[in-house]
């Protein structure tokens, strides 16, 4: 359990348990919350006269940042039905189910295991749609402006006092996937910059993040074999790049207590769909993979203290007087062994 | 044992040995009870001896306050950074949390200090005196050992992750 | 109006034959002043310097000034710990051994008053050693009188 999958296992078994009972010939009705990271909710239903269609409803923190961040465009509609409709037996709901943002009717009587995969995928296809923007205006962007020489990140401009010393775009896209954390893409015509915001809320995690991001800067420069990774940088202040575009109204009380990760993708990152996915897949989950990491250190630590207290409750209970020991020596024995009863 | 651990665990056991020499002593000034008096605010002055403090630096240190009938050890332990702090003062709250089966344990450490154990006279007698010495030694030592293997495995671990996450990306 | 119950009655009572810290103190005959000592002071730091730490312990440790106030302690305490911290590691067991019992007595006060005031916590390592050796050669005893005198230096 060392890596975090991008799909989502629950709605993998309702599909496969529908289709299991559709298939034996009983239909199940269905009324199923599903929970992912980050607030995001799924909802699986269908009705009781049609069971042989089923409605999968998603509802995600992140969603109104995404339809947005196209210029209000709403984009992520036709990506996503794009990436659905050529499922067979999938079809976009509208209008989708209230409560949730977006909602995809699937045939159960052709459901194949591919379409089981990709709706088990569903959250992270949405949060992929502003990478996706990304990656085609980096492609633009490099065709205007082709370049072989690496300028250093962040550089300060003196003379225009801009960010800009390579070319960057004007866009910035931001999703908003949780209350008061946000993920910023910028693509240039040489990389693409992805920064998380976040912050912790316990002062212990405080101290472990603050651990793990630092070797999350580290481990690039001391290990040889993850040279080709992206170059992780990590901060306190708001980089550059968020300067004037850091959104409002998600100020929190302590301010100072956010940090700020910094991923820079290489072209290599995103060269094909596969290995767009594959970046995107793991740059979202990137807040809930450390997260759970910093848990899991202090549950081993939990663990460990226990296990430490009972060998000092040993330790000292060595120092307790045996009041049987004065008294097995005085009880008198025969030769044998036997125990004197008088 | 670093050079300087050995003296400073030789000075506690020293000192503790001279001053767990406790006896029954009933309250002056309460009938029918009998309280550790070094616990007890405003106590009158002859009960109490001399207090001693050992320090093998300013961030390590131990304070024994011995009185006629209890003893009272506190603890400093060394927290060099932020992530010693978080694992002493844990660490510290998980044992005070069960003080019960410490049966010398105090829950709450004496200001300034990570951890306080308080021995009285009865604890005397159903322990060996030397085995709890023993005791105290013994955590000492094992309290610094403790927080310094839980530091290096979370930084081992905090490298491995990110190795991990990273590892990834590679194509 | 602070809770009545939590009073301590016995405090205003002056039959209630309650000691405080100032009724234990062993009663002096004469005080020693800060302008006393100056010579005293003066002569540990010239044996100090001179090298012949041997006598300059055995000074520091001898008639120490009980009855002084707590500034003429504090600078006489100042000079015995320079004393202390200028010796040789290696040294430190032969002058231990050459004192006599009561002198080690004395010594392990200002062991113990060295380690609780910050200027000998950062010298908390040389305080070890002296209290290592003098253990080694008198054991547990001067520890035991230390506890138990109300002479304080």
């Amino acid at each position: 359990m060392l890596h975090l999958q991008p799909n989502n296992l629950l709605i993998q078994k309702t599909l496969a348990e529908a289709s299991e009972a559709l298939q034996a010939g009983a239909p199940l009705t269905f009324d199923r919350i599903i929970s992912d990271f980050d607030y995001t909710n799924f909802h699986v239903s269908n009705t009781n006269e049609n069971r042989t269609q089923l409605f999968l409803s998603v509802r995600t923190k992140a969603w109104q940042s995404i339809l947005e961040c196209d210029g209000g465009a709403q984009g992520v509609l036709p990506y996503l039905a794009a990436k659905y409709t050529r499922l067979p037996g999938v079809t976009v709901a509208t209008p989708c189910e209230a409560g949730f943002d977006y909602t995809l009717a699937i045939d159960l009587e052709q459901l194949a295991p591919e379409t089981v995969q990709q709706l088990s995928l569903l959250k992270t296809n949405i949060m992929s749609f502003p990478f996706h923007l990304a990656f085609q205006e980096f492609v633009t962007l490099s065709a205007a402006n082709p370049t072989t020489t690496t300028v250093q990140v962040g550089k300060f401009n003196e003379e225009t006092g801009n960010v800009s010393s390579y070319d960057v775009s004007k866009t910035l896209y931001t999703i908003q996937y949780r209350d008061n954390e946000n993920m910023f893409i910028k693509p240039s015509n040489d990389r693409i910059t992805v920064i998380f915001e976040t912050f912790f809320q316990d002062e212990t995690d405080k101290v472990f993040g603050k651990v793990f991001l630092q070797e999350f800067v580290d481990a690039r420069k001391r290990n040889r074999d993850i040279q080709s990774a992206p170059q992780v940088l990590f901060s306190t202040e708001p980089p550059l790049e968020l300067q004037g575009h850091l959104p409002q109204g998600n100020e929190i009380a302590d301010e100072a207590s956010k940090r700020f990760i910094t991923f820079v993708l290489f072209p290599r990152h995103f060269a094909n769909d596969e290995l767009q996915f594959k970046t995107v897949a793991q740059l979202t989950l990137f807040r809930n993979y450390f997260h759970y990491h910093i848990k899991c250190s202090k549950a081993y630590m939990h663990s460990r203290m226990r296990y430490r207290v009972d060998t000092f409750v040993k330790v000292l209970n060595r120092a307790k007087v045996d009041e049987d020991e004065d008294e097995a020596k005085e009880t008198k024995r025969t030769i044998t062994g036997r125990k004197m009863v008088y | 044992m670093s050079q300087s651990l050995r003296p400073y665990l030789t000075a506690v056991r020293y000192s503790l040995e001279a001053a767990l020499t406790l006896t029954n002593f009933p309250s002056q000034e309460v009938e029918r009870h009998n309280r550790p008096e070094i616990e007890v605010p405003n106590t009158s002055a002859e009960l109490l001896l001399q207090p001693m403090h050992i320090a093998r630096s300013e961030t390590e240190q131990v304070l024994i306050e011995p009185s006629v009938n209890s003893v009272r050890v506190s603890l400093m332990v060394k927290q060099a950074d932020e992530i010693e702090q978080i694992l002493v003062h844990k660490f510290t709250m998980f044992l005070e949390q069960r003080a019960e089966a410490f049966y010398i344990l105090r829950r709450v450490p004496v200001k300034g200090y990570s951890i306080s154990f308080l021995i009285t006279n009865k604890h005397t007698e159903s322990m060996k005196t030397a085995k709890l010495v023993d005791f105290i030694i013994e955590f000492m030592e094992e309290v610094d050992k403790e927080i310094s293997e839980m530091k290096l495995f979370l930084n081992a671990r905090a490298r491995f992750v990110a190795n991990e996450y990273l590892g990834e990306f590679v194509y | 109006m602070t809770d009545w119950r939590r009073i301590d009655i016995d405090a205003f009572d002056p039959e209630s034959g309650r000691l405080t810290a100032a009724d234990i103190a062993p009663p002096y005959a004469t005080q020693v002043s800060l302008a006393e000592l100056q010579p005293r002071i003066a002569q540990l730091r010239t044996l100090a310097s001179s090298g012949d730490m041997q006598a300059a312990v055995a000074l520091a440790t001898s008639d120490p000034p009980y009855s002084a106030d707590a500034q003429a302690k504090a600078a006489y305490f100042q000079a015995v710990l320079e004393t202390l911290t200028q010796v040789r590691q290696a040294d430190i067991a032969g002058v231990v051994k050459a004192l006599q019992p009561a002198q080690q007595d004395v010594l392990v006060k200002y062991l113990y008053k060295g380690m609780s005031v910050p200027e000998g916590q950062k010298q908390g390592g040389i305080l070890l050693a002296w209290f290592e050796r003098l253990t080694q050669a008198a054991g547990v005893r001067p520890v035991t009188h230390y506890i138990n005198d109300r002479n304080t230096v």
